[in-house]
């Protein structure tokens, strides 16, 4: 294990920024969110939960992956290259096992290139959460707040220090480079690391406990829900927006869309969203979606039956943005309740 | 506070029972102490949830264009700010008034929960609103602080408490305290235009495009709006900055002179855009051209930019 | 080695256009280099662009045992399909795929097997008929029920009223949904035509695929014949974009219909949430 005096981070940053482009947490208008690091950006490593998670810099909002060239009936087809190598500092557990859930759709068969090249490109550094905020609820899905196992370093925030600890051989191999910046770190660090792991998580679960947000059981109690009432109650109040799956680390649903000037365009995948009403609706008019009920149920069941039943693990990683976010309060804590899956 | 509290729950059973309305819609309680969120009451079942609390944000009126379609009356608690919605929706002809009744409720303002948090408290169970001042109730105690300190922005500058239109009245008036609703205006107007447009663009870029203030506000009541349209797909969908502002001004004019100034776009955009400034541009334009005029405020009143008079100011062919 | 990206479309060519009906057209389609797009199983897609308008999804209506080229018949109905009826023989158009199941032929070997179908929902049966009557030996009895609103309406009729009758041990029983000057033929709708006929569930598999509705019936229709869900094989169609499981919006429960569908019997069909 390493470390770094937090007073020598601005130097790390801008040695990894030599590196590679590099992302973490900036605050800018009062907002904190991953952007590019430049001299001078005013990195907020104390805010847990970034306004948008960094999912973006794995899976773009919008994503260009061909150019193409008509002229009269000829059609020219020329694929894009990803953008190169990053690193992604400070990003918190919960977001990096997001991007884990994702790995699974996107990097099964047929693989999807497109990601896996862009994912290949990064690197990332997770930075543990000390505690949770009100809206955490990580530990309900087996994560722990303090540590996160996707990462490819980890970091862990001691106040005068950071320790460091690569998991991985890209993990390795960036540390490598930053020989001089890191300095071994005391004998004591281990045990300090799990102090503040089982801390975090205890004060979370405590909070889960509490507020009875466990999900244990709850795919096998949605397996005869579709065509329960819990949804009549859930959906009503919702307003269609996209701020649930939009701020969510784990929503991926994408749209394919065609751009163009004259003769040249760009053929982009763009983030979507199955709280939108022309989400499902076909080119005939039909849409096996009508209401916004059918929409709402599908993305809950989608988190937490569909997806589990595909790749064996929830599609919510408990970061709380959608508890915080939606402007009626719809949050999947209370869909975890309604099901009842706690024994 | 408290008695409101309870007279909601009794008006709500009394309507229901009597069979006046199908549905009451008013506001409940959530797991977290901030959480008070649209309820949806048929029966006696339900009333006793409804609560009135210093987070009773939502505007309810604009579930009345759903749920109105297959019920005869419903009825809607409305503050003064969702009567001004409410009325919105009455002059763009997308509710019928005898359908709905409205119990208005004066009131004094509402808590933003994230100026709670950054002033350091969390982990509350409960917020109650007493004169002046919040109770706010957490495991180690009480602590009392000054409401007008936790208030939204919005609620700042509010000028309409008290429901300009309702049905029954459920309280005592309030007086309002209101702050200049034009200062942040006036401020982006002192700056040169390069650096308004680098500001909006800075904020702009933020934006994910979710539609969340468009789908919460009581002026986009469009049966089907211009950026869902998929052809001619006016609104791309790449995350241009291009597109961002255009989707956002192109809102913001569709809302002149109907925008309510409610401010709800403003506290349900997830990244947090300051759209209400952008609108209340257009307010403070359309007041400075065609003398002053309250969207929502008398849904008779002719709206400035729907009518014509041949003095109206050409401001665009002049400059 | 490199692995394509699954989105990335290859370019060909439409070599020949026939209008079948006012609004659908079939659409014969090569690589630059005149051969084949690619190999395919009946009842599986493909994704054809035509930037910048888009891509959509469509069966391929050629049988696999076509070793020339690829076709696919197609409705004017969207942004993408309007496009594709105004453009002429020699336009290029992006293609990628197969995607999907396509149909189970491995269980069907030796079996009789009843084809329905309604309107443009001919189009992936056809692709299966061809099959079957080009490997003849391996299935028994071939009967196909297809049925539109006027004899107009009615797409490959080359293959409806001349080929396919003449195939050996195959008969095509043809419907109209209402009395047509000069139709001879039988007139009401598909379900009723296939419980007018009566066939036997008896070592027969039925393939139906058209209209929402008309399946709805023919299901009713075959479950009063005797034919167990397992028999019936049907082909459903939801909003598709990537083709390939990823982009999350043509899902039934758990199953993706461009990935794990678009074929599913009808047993299948009654365990997942009736959402399509």
């Amino acid at each position: 294990m390493k470390k770094i005096n937090k007073e020598k981070l601005p130097a790390l940053w801008e040695r990894l920024a030599d590196e590679a482009a590099l992302y973490l947490p900036v605050e800018e208008d009062g907002v904190v969110n991953f952007a590019p690091w430049k001299e001078g950006a005013a990195v907020n490593l104390d805010v847990i939960n970034t306004m948008v998670p960094p999912k973006h810099l794995v899976f773009p909002q919008s994503e260009n992956y061909l150019r193409f060239h008509v002229e009269g009936s000829k059609l020219e087809i020329e694929p894009l290259d990803v953008d190169g190598p990053y690193v992604v500092f400070g990003a918190r557990p919960c977001d990096v096992a997001g991007i884990a859930i994702i790995d699974k759709l996107f990097l099964d068969e047929p693989c999807d290139t497109l990601y896996k090249e862009r994912r290949d490109n990064g690197t990332i550094i997770s930075l543990g959460c000390n505690e949770p905020e009100e809206t955490c609820f990580c530990t309900s899905f087996d994560l722990e707040p303090g540590f996160s196992p996707d990462a490819d370093i980890s970091t862990w925030d001691l106040g005068e220090y950071l320790l460091w600890e690569p998991r991985n051989e890209k993990g390795q191999a960036l540390t490598a480079k930053l020989d001089d910046l890191l300095e071994a770190a005391d004998s004591g660090a281990a045990q300090a690391v799990e102090k503040l792991r089982q801390d975090a998580a205890s004060r979370e679960a405590a909070v889960v406990r509490e507020h009875g947000w466990e999900v244990q059981g709850v795919k096998e109690a949605l397996e005869d829900k579709f065509d329960s009432e819990i949804w009549d109650e859930i959906y009503r109040r919702c307003l269609g927006c996209g701020v649930c799956t939009y701020l969510c680390p784990t929503c991926h649903c994408f749209d394919v869309q065609d751009y163009s000037k004259g003769q040249e365009g760009l053929r982009f995948r763009c983030w979507d969203s199955c709280m939108f009403g022309d989400f499902t609706l076909m080119a005939h008019g039909e849409n096996p979606r009508p209401t916004q009920k059918e929409r709402v149920r599908q993305r809950f069941m989608h988190k937490l039956l569909y997806y589990p039943s595909n790749f064996e693990v929830y599609a919510c990683v408990g970061c709380g943005r959608c508890v915080r976010k939606c402007p009626v309060s719809i949050d999947i804590t209370q869909v975890i309740k309604a099901a009842g899956g706690v024994e | 506070m408290k008695q409101l509290n309870e007279v909601i729950k009794e008006v709500a059973a009394q309507s229901l029972s009597r069979g006046e309305v199908d549905l009451v819609i008013g506001w409940k309680k959530g797991d977290l102490w901030w959480q008070s969120y649209p309820a949806f009451v048929e029966g006696d079942e339900g009333v006793a949830d409804l609560i009135w609390d210093p987070f009773c944000v939502p505007n309810l009126s604009r579930y009345l264009l759903e749920e109105l379609d297959d019920k005869s009356k419903v009825a809607i608690f409305v503050k003064g700010c969702d009567a001004l919605g409410f009325n919105q929706l009455l002059q763009d002809k997308r509710v019928e008034r005898e359908k709905v009744y409205l119990y208005g409720i004066p009131c004094d303002g509402l808590v933003d929960p994230r100026k709670l948090e950054a002033a350091g408290h969390k982990w509350l169970s409960e917020v109650r609103r007493d004169g002046d001042e919040l109770v706010l109730v957490s495991k180690e105690g009480e602590q009392r602080v000054k409401a007008r300190d936790f208030m939204y922005d919005k609620c700042l500058t509010c000028r309409y408490p008290n429901p300009v239109t309702y049905d029954q009245m459920l309280g005592e008036a309030v007086e309002a305290q209101p702050q200049e609703r034009f200062a942040g205006v006036e401020e982006l107007e002192k700056i040169s235009d390069d650096e308004r447009f680098e500001y909006w663009a800075r904020q702009f870029s933020r934006c994910i495009r979710c539609f969340a203030c468009r789908n919460v506000c009581p002026a986009c009541s469009c049966r089907e709006c211009i950026f869902d349209i998929p052809e001619p797909r006016w609104l791309g969908k790449a995350k241009e900055l291009s597109e961002d502002q255009f989707y956002h001004i192109i809102r913001a004019y569709h809302v002149a002179g109907r925008c309510v100034d409610c401010g709800e776009c403003t506290r349900v955009c997830p990244v947090d855009l300051p759209l209400q400034e952008l609108n209340r541009k257009f307010i403070k334009d359309i007041n400075e051209l065609y003398g002053e005029y309250d969207a929502g405020v008398d849904p008779e009143t002719e709206a400035p930019l729907v009518t014509y008079n041949t003095n109206d100011p050409a401001a665009f062919t002049e400059s | 080695m490199t692995v394509l990206n699954p989105l990335l479309p290859q370019v060909a060519k439409i070599v020949k256009i026939k209008a079948e009906t006012p609004t659908i057209k079939t659409y014969r389609v090569v690589m630059p280099d005149g051969s084949k797009p690619f190999e395919h199983i009946p009842g599986q897609c493909a994704m054809i662009s035509v930037p910048p308008v888009g891509e959509a999804l469509f069966s391929i209506t050629s049988s696999p045992t076509q070793e020339e080229y690829m076709e696919f018949s197609i409705v004017k109905t969207g942004s993408v399909t309007n496009f594709l009826h105004e453009v002429e023989e020699g336009f290029e158009i992006g293609i990628r795929g197969p995607y999907g199941n396509g149909f189970p032929l491995e269980s069907f070997k030796g079996k009789d097997i009843l084809f329905i179908g309604g309107g443009i929902g001919l189009a992936p049966l056809r692709s299966l008929i061809n099959y079957c009557l080009d490997k003849r030996e391996e299935f028994g009895k071939i009967d196909i029920v297809y049925g539109a609103r006027t004899p107009d309406d009615m797409i490959q009729k080359d293959e409806i009223f001349k080929i396919w009758p003449e195939a050996p041990d195959t008969e095509v029983h043809l419907t109209v949904d209402t009395e047509w000057e000069g139709w001879e033929g039988r007139v009401g709708f598909v379900p009723q035509c296939v419980e007018e006929i009566c066939f036997s569930p008896e070592n027969r598999i039925a393939v139906t695929c058209g209209p929402p509705i008309m399946i709805k019936f023919v299901l009713q229709g075959l479950d009063r014949l005797g034919f167990t869900p397992e028999q019936i094989v049907t082909t459903l169609e939801l909003r598709m974009k990537c083709g390939v499981g990823k982009c999350g919006r043509c899902n039934i429960g758990d199953k993706y219909v461009c990935k794990d569908g678009p074929v599913f019997t009808y047993a299948q069909l009654l365990n997942m949430p009736p959402e399509y």
